[in-house]
């Protein structure tokens, strides 16, 4: 790896984590949601520097883009209220998440160390062979979601119809229902005869 | 085969359910789409048998090849699914004119539906299972919340979704923890890797549970039934007939695959390790308490569902017999899933008919001196009960038998399964013949309400096509067993 891929590798690496950070510990929620925006980039980042352009391209148009937004949006819709800092001793939910915080960690850690590929010898991919460096790139992805894998992709798209259709079908029973108030009095008699 | 020629029974489901919505949104006669849906159905059902008997190719085609199999037990629930979905959608056509429901997306939603079993049921990698479960189950959903303003309807289709999306992620997270253990999604490659001994045994075992339990919620068998007895009776009663009949036969389809292809080896399928033992105790549990908690229900729709889930722990005992005499316990199966959707069809459709508008039968006390006012009404309802109680000539009779035969041949162990699903049955009896007696046998209080009986065309074409393949699958049972054997023949 070259000095310019490591260090870039270090300036996302410390970006993400110094954002997750601020991300739990603010008290204010749209700055909470800022520093999400922040590292969920430098987290793009980091996938462009595995090859994994199209995840990186995914990541910033699927997170940045819409899960972000409706996070600022619902915040928005309720009102920002930063909750008061509070004084005195740390309250049981803080003391129960940076214990969570430290559990997780030891595990990853453990879990990477342990797993390591030299250490087990898993097939890495060298950067010599092709196909490694197509592996996550937009021509890959795309051959394998249209050429091996176009049965799946064309049913989820009648899964898709189904969510639609059924969603309209629940909500435009509400409707239905309200504008016929003679049905309820059927309802009734039925629950009556329950 | 062109993929296109092997994939048509999905395609004319799927292209014909989107045809239903569109005439539903540019006509103003809704009950012909009753007709249209079911016409679209059986003639789905009629190109899978063609394809079918005029010869299934040697090979999938290669680019269906990993995700869907084109085989002979695709084409025997292709028909099943089909069949029941046609006869639903008929007994949805006069429910839904008599009760002022009518509206059309009920009859797309069903296509759809039937669309995910048909994908459900002929998958044959972890990611078009899931694919085709959450199909049919998103759809099954929406079909339990169709009448909006009834808070029953609403609270069983929450619990069910709830429940449901809860059992789709373990099923989910079972199938990556089985990626992980392998390295393949598709189940002949799962089961190959296992069988050579290159898998995490242990990550598989546990893969292994987890899709038991999704797909055990999925037959509505005890302890992962809870959603059973409120989803069935807040929905609408050709939706509950539905939700018997198919989401059962594909639950159990892909059930078998998943069991019988990827856990097939002598460790994961022996008699005491492995899934046999967990299906067999399950079992064991889902035919005792359906049968004694249905007992207690005042509710008909409510005993049915007990009575639906009774039947998913015969059906299991079949499954478990698969382990030892594969042909003989599939195609036992197969037929008690054919012969079950025929009957359950027949008995719920009896219910739609005894009642009209205001005038249901929900309670055992409705139906009180129903057959003597209302004869002709009540012949289909003695039919469908004999039947499910599995009283001979009738399709339930030879189900049974076929399922504790299979059950007798595959193991001595097995000898006791087959002994307490006798005494089930047995149990099962009083509240089925208790229907006929209220029928026949007993007079209303007075001032209590009344079943009156519906006239409806679309119905009786119902009650009349399932009450003769019951009697049909009782009298000549050899014709369909052989179909079920070709059908399981096929399945590796």
């Amino acid at each position: 790896m070259s000095i310019a891929a490591i260090s870039f590798f270090f300036v996302c690496g410390a970006v993400a984590i110094a954002s997750a950070l601020i991300t739990v510990t603010q008290n204010n929620p749209i700055r909470a949601a800022f520093s999400l925006l922040a590292h969920i980039i430098a987290l793009a980042g980091l996938f462009i520097g595995l090859q994994g352009h199209f995840l990186a391209v995914i990541q910033l148009i699927i997170y940045a883009g819409v899960v972000v937004v409706l996070f600022i949006f619902t915040i928005m819709y309720i009102g920002p209220v930063p909750k008061p800092e509070s004084a005195g001793r740390p309250s049981f939910a803080k003391l129960f998440s940076i214990a969570g915080m430290v559990v997780v960690t030891g595990a990853v850690t453990y879990a990477a160390l342990g797993y390591s590929p030299a250490l087990k010898g898993l097939n890495t991919c060298p950067e010599a062979v092709a196909e490694c460096g197509q592996f996550g790139g937009v021509e890959a992805f795309s051959a394998a979601l249209f050429r091996g894998g176009v049965v799946p992709f064309e049913l989820i798209s009648i899964l898709l119809t189904v969510a639609v259709v059924g969603a309209i079908m629940v909500a435009r029973g509400r409707l239905i229902y309200r504008e016929k108030p003679r049905r309820k009095k059927q309802e009734l008699s039925i629950e009556n005869n329950r | 085969m062109s993929p296109w020629l092997a994939l048509s029974p999905l395609l004319v489901v799927g292209i014909g359910s989107l045809t239903v919505m569109m005439v539903d949104a540019f006509s103003n006669k809704k009950d012909d789409l009753s007709i249209l849906s079911s016409a679209i159905l059986i003639a789905a059902a009629a190109i899978a048998g063609s394809l079918w008997f005029g010869g299934l190719p040697p090979q999938t085609p290669e680019i269906l090849a990993p995700y869907l199999a084109v085989d002979a037990m695709s084409q025997f629930f292709n028909i099943t699914i089909c069949g029941g979905a046609a006869l639903c959608a008929m007994l949805a056509g006069g429910y839904l004119r008599e009760h002022d429901l009518e509206r059309g997306d009920f009859y797309s939603m069903l296509m759809l539906c039937a669309f995910g079993a048909m994908v459900l049921s002929s998958a044959t990698d972890l990611v078009s299972v899931f694919i085709g479960l959450e199909t049919m189950s998103l759809g099954v959903y929406c079909l339990v919340a169709f009448r909006r303003g009834s808070a029953r309807a609403i609270e069983g289709a929450i619990k069910y979704f709830l429940l449901g999306s809860f059992a789709a992620a373990i099923l989910l997270f079972g199938s990556a923890l089985l990626y992980g253990a392998t390295g393949h999604t598709d189940l002949l490659g799962i089961g190959q890797t296992i069988r050579n001994g290159n898998a995490e045994l242990g990550l598989a075992l546990v893969a292994m549970s987890m899709l038991v339990v999704g797909l055990a919620f999925k037959v509505s068998a005890v302890p992962f039934h809870m959603w059973t007895p409120d989803a069935y009776e807040g929905a609408i009663t050709p939706a509950t007939a539905f939700m018997s009949v198919v989401v059962k036969a594909a639950a159990f389809a892909v059930m078998l695959r998943v069991l019988i292809t990827c856990f097939g080896d002598p460790l994961s399928a022996g008699a005491a390790s492995g899934w046999p033992p967990i299906i067999a105790v399950v079992a064991v549990v889902t035919m005792i308490y359906g049968n004694i908690a249905a007992i207690y229900q005042s509710n008909i729709k409510r005993m049915l569902a007990y009575s639906s889930i009774a039947h998913a722990g015969y059906i299991l005992i079949g499954v478990v017999a698969a382990f030892r005499v594969q042909n003989t316990a599939v195609s036992a199966v197969l037929y008690y899933l054919m012969a079950y959707t025929v009957s359950n069809v027949l008995a719920f459709g009896s219910l739609i008919v005894m009642g009209t508008r205001g005038k249901e039968a929900v309670t055992f006390d409705d139906l009180a001196g129903a057959g003597k006012r209302h004869p002709m009404a009540a012949l289909p309802f003695i039919i469908g009960m004999l039947s499910l109680m599995g009283f001979p000539p009738t399709a339930g009779f030879f189900g049974k038998y076929y399922v504790f035969n299979a059950a007798l041949q595959a193991d001595s162990g097995m000898h006791w399964l087959v002994i307490i699903a006798v005494i089930a049955s047995a149990i099962g009896a009083f509240y089925y013949l208790r229907v006929i007696v209220y029928l026949f046998m007993k007079d209303p209080e007075t001032g209590a309400p009344q079943a009156v009986a519906m006239k409806s065309g679309y119905v009786v074409t119902a009650l009349v096509l399932s009450a003769y393949f019951v009697l049909e699958m009782g009298i000549t049972p050899s014709n369909y067993l052989k179909m079920a054997l070709a059908a399981a023949a096929g399945l590796v």
